[in-house]
């Protein structure tokens, strides 16, 4: 019995140890895939497998000796009375069949034990003795000793009387046995309770080999170090595990904060409803450059971009940089893409998660993809099938399945893009101004559609005037420069043209904003598309927004609330308008970053609770505008009204 | 040690609750390759990494007891441990290890 609990232990220290191998295997094997930095001196581990053999090998020695120690059956095979109680089936039996607690089968076991060791040592080969030493033990007295060998001695009796039983039994006081049988009950119980605690040792040995191999901190060498620094698989790997950490980092939320604690409220949360939340700058990839055009990403909304023109002092990087930046991610850009000249307008594709467009300074449009390296995937060439001056201002239209680039250079070349396929515009529309005083080219520095529109256009010019134009011919209509109307209101280049979203009950699309370096922002009223004009005529705005003191760089409709506007101006200030509240000043007006020019304004693409700001500085501003952001039901219906109390106000300063 | 990995490195030290990082290379055994931080120095620094060592492998481990004999076992990617007064961040792959110590109460 107690030898099958021996083999089973060796036989799962054997399997561990087999494990242990396997797990060596299976390191080495890791070690030999060739980038592996070539570490792991073969002499240390070779230090370590002595010393799991020179461990477990002793132990499974120490082992051995324990069992010739106390395996009782071994040391007993001379006496043949012996023979019979160790082999006994019943007690065995008993233990299975009897109550499942471990405790007690070891206890039959030792009892088992105790009784062999106590015949040979009391009767030291004389067979008289042993008889003797037999008879009490079959006195029943034994059975109140321990319950458990109640059913031993009675089978054992069976068995034993007929052979014992010439023999006269001398009723010697079995109390004498009795105890010493107890003191060797006992004595055993502690051998066997020692033996169960080595064989836990070994145990605990052989995994805390396992562990020493795991805990086993080495010390690289020089060589070593200079090796894996040079892996370009350790700087992706540096790279890629710092992001994740990074985000991690930037998350600031403590997941075990407790909020039963409380701490000083009011401060910088409760003052001003536009709150900073965070701004992007990185000294590696766009130090000295100025922000050209945002965007946000129309998939995840933690990400946008932010391009950039070139950095005077460095001659060797690239001109143009666009940055995706993360909004966990604050201290570098999530990717980086270049471009051999100054980037001017970006954009996200509102269809592939992946693509960045953009338009530079060149003429070129190019593509980056975010699986992709630093390097356009495709770009247009330059040459005169595309654009050769500047491109401003670019539009994705259409949908999932039909869609276009729009881009626009300052030579008033319109093209129209198949996203896969940059090596030759699809349409090329030249915007020519026929009837114009000074010059025919029409130098577009904006373009919109309105929205649902894929075909007319508007476009703001450097002259300040603002003018439609179609991309088809169309019913009275030719494709082109619509020459009779003239939106003017603008003394300068126009920086900025937006459309009202599509957004509510009412329809508000035929409005537009625009802004110049004149200061002001102005609103209109696009002409009808169905009823176009056939003799020149001059459109004024309906409402001009003058509160701004310097040039206002950007104007955008607020995505979601339909009379909430934003603008950014030459002195680093966003203004928030609320056309329901007040149409003289802004409802919010904050200052951003070190005053200098804001130039690119961007709402985010879900709930507009978000603007980007791209600033001359280079940095990219983050700014959480809150419950503003949400648009009250009746809010289309004020609107409504505030367009008609305008329009109103417009046509009677024009009759004055 | 190239100028953009030191570059990487110290944007990652210069985080507000950073208290020290240590990269390591998960081979045969655990060896540190850097760290930085005073809580990293020393002996108190190879405990950490024995540390992170054993947390790292006993979790990989139970990843591929749960994915059995077929190949679909898991990875570790990430393993975020906070403790009453730290954070410990661990990103492994399979050769290397980079693990971030931070104090969440100052971020």
């Amino acid at each position: 019995m107690s030898d099958s609990v021996q083999a089973q232990r060796r036989a799962e220290i054997e399997a561990k140890k087999a494990k242990l191998a396997e797990l060596r295997a299976a390191r080495l094997g890791r070690q030999k895939s060739p980038a592996t930095p070539p570490p792991v001196a073969s002499v240390s581990r070779r230090d370590v497998d002595d010393l799991i053999n020179s461990l477990v090998g002793s132990s499974s020695r120490g082992n051995g000796i324990d069992s010739g120690d106390l395996t009782p059956s071994s040391s007993m095979p001379g006496t043949p009375a012996l023979g019979q109680p160790t082999s006994l089936p019943g007690p065995s039996g008993l233990n299975t069949s009897g109550s499942g607690r471990a405790s007690r089968q070891s206890d039959f076991a030792s009892d088992r034990g105790s009784l062999g060791t106590t015949l040979v040592h009391s009767t030291s080969g004389t067979d008289h003795v042993i008889d003797r030493v037999m008879t009490p033990r079959s006195v029943p007295d034994l059975v109140d000793v321990t319950q458990e060998l109640f059913e031993l001695p009675q089978r054992e009796r069976v068995v034993y009387n007929k052979e014992v039983q010439t023999m006269t039994t001398e009723p010697e006081s079995p109390q004498v046995y009795e105890d010493e049988i107890r003191q060797r009950v006992l004595a055993e119980r502690d051998v066997e309770a020692e033996r169960l605690a080595r064989e836990k040792e070994l145990d605990e040995e052989s995994v805390q080999l396992d562990k020493e191999i795991e805990e086993e901190i080495r010390e690289l060498s020089e060589d070593e170090l200079a090796g894996i620094y040079s892996a370009p698989e350790f700087l992706q790997f540096v790279e890629h595990s710092s992001k994740i950490v990074q985000r991690a980092l930037n998350d600031n939320y403590d997941i075990v904060r407790d909020y039963t604690i409380g701490t000083e409220t009011g401060g910088e949360d409760s003052e001003g409803r536009v709150k900073r939340v965070c701004e992007f700058s990185d000294d590696r990839y766009v130090k000295n450059r100025s922000i050209t055009a945002v965007d946000w990403s129309p998939k995840f909304p933690e990400l946008s971009v932010a391009a950039y023109n070139k950095n005077p002092a460095a001659v060797n990087e690239p001109d143009g940089i666009v940055a995706v930046w993360n909004l966990h991610l604050l201290q570098e850009p999530e990717f980086v893409f270049h471009s051999q000249s100054d980037v001017l307008s970006v954009t996200f594709s509102p269809f592939h998660s992946n693509l960045v467009f953009g338009g530079t300074y060149s003429g070129q449009i190019l593509l980056w993809d975010t699986r992709s390296k630093h390097v356009p995937v495709l770009k247009t060439p330059l040459s005169a099938a595309g654009h050769t001056h500047p491109v401003y201002s670019m539009q994705m239209v259409g949908t999932q399945n039909a869609h276009n680039l729009i881009t626009s250079s300052t030579d008033g070349m319109v093209c129209s893009w198949l996203v896969d396929m940059l090596a030759q515009p699809q349409e090329t529309l030249e915007l020519v101004h026929a009837g114009h005083s000074k010059t025919s080219e029409v130098a577009i520095t904006t373009l919109d559609f309105p929205a649902n529109e894929t075909t007319t256009f508007w476009v703001g010019t450097e002259e300040g005037n603002v003018y439609q134009a179609h991309r088809y011919d169309r019913a009275g209509a030719k494709a082109g420069l619509n020459q009779y109307d003239v939106y003017k209101g603008h003394s300068g280049p126009v920086m900025g043209l937006h459309f009202h979203p599509l957004s509510g009950p009412v329809d508000f699309s035929d409005l537009f904003l625009s802004c110049s370096v004149d200061w002001t922002v102005k609103l209109w009223r696009a002409k009808s598309l169905a009823k176009p004009s056939t003799t020149p005529q001059t459109i004024a705005p309906i409402y001009s927004f003058d509160e701004a003191d310097d040039y206002v760089y950007d104007v955008k409709w607020h995505p979601e609330h339909p009379a909430l506007f934003g603008m950014v101006d030459g002195s680093g200030k966003f203004d928030l308008w609320n056309l329901n509240t007040d149409t003289e000043v802004p409802v919010v007006s904050t200052p951003v970053g070190s005053g200098r020019a804001i130039n690119k304004l961007a709402w985010d693409r879900k709930e507009g609770r978000r603007a980007a700001l791209g600033g001359s500085d280079g940095r990219l501003y983050i700014y959480d505008i809150g419950d503003m952001a949400v648009p009250r039901d009746n809010e289309w219906n004020d609107l409504q009204k505030t367009v008609s109390s305008v329009l109103g106000g417009a046509q009677s300063n024009g009759t004055l | 040690m190239t100028p953009e990995l030191e570059q990487t490195l110290t944007l990652l030290s210069s985080h507000r609750s950073f208290l020290g990082y240590i990269l390591m290379s998960r081979g045969h055994p655990y060896s540190i390759i850097r760290h930085s931080g005073a809580i990293f120095e020393g002996e108190h620094g190879r405990k950490y990494a024995r540390a992170v060592g054993k947390i790292v492998e006993s979790v990989q481990g139970s990843l591929e007891e749960l994915g059995g004999d077929g190949n679909d076992g898991d990875d570790v990617r990430f393993l975020r441990i906070r403790t009453k007064k730290h954070e410990l961040m661990i990103s492994p792959d399979d050769k290397y290890l980079l693990a971030v110590l931070h104090d969440p109460s100052t971020a």
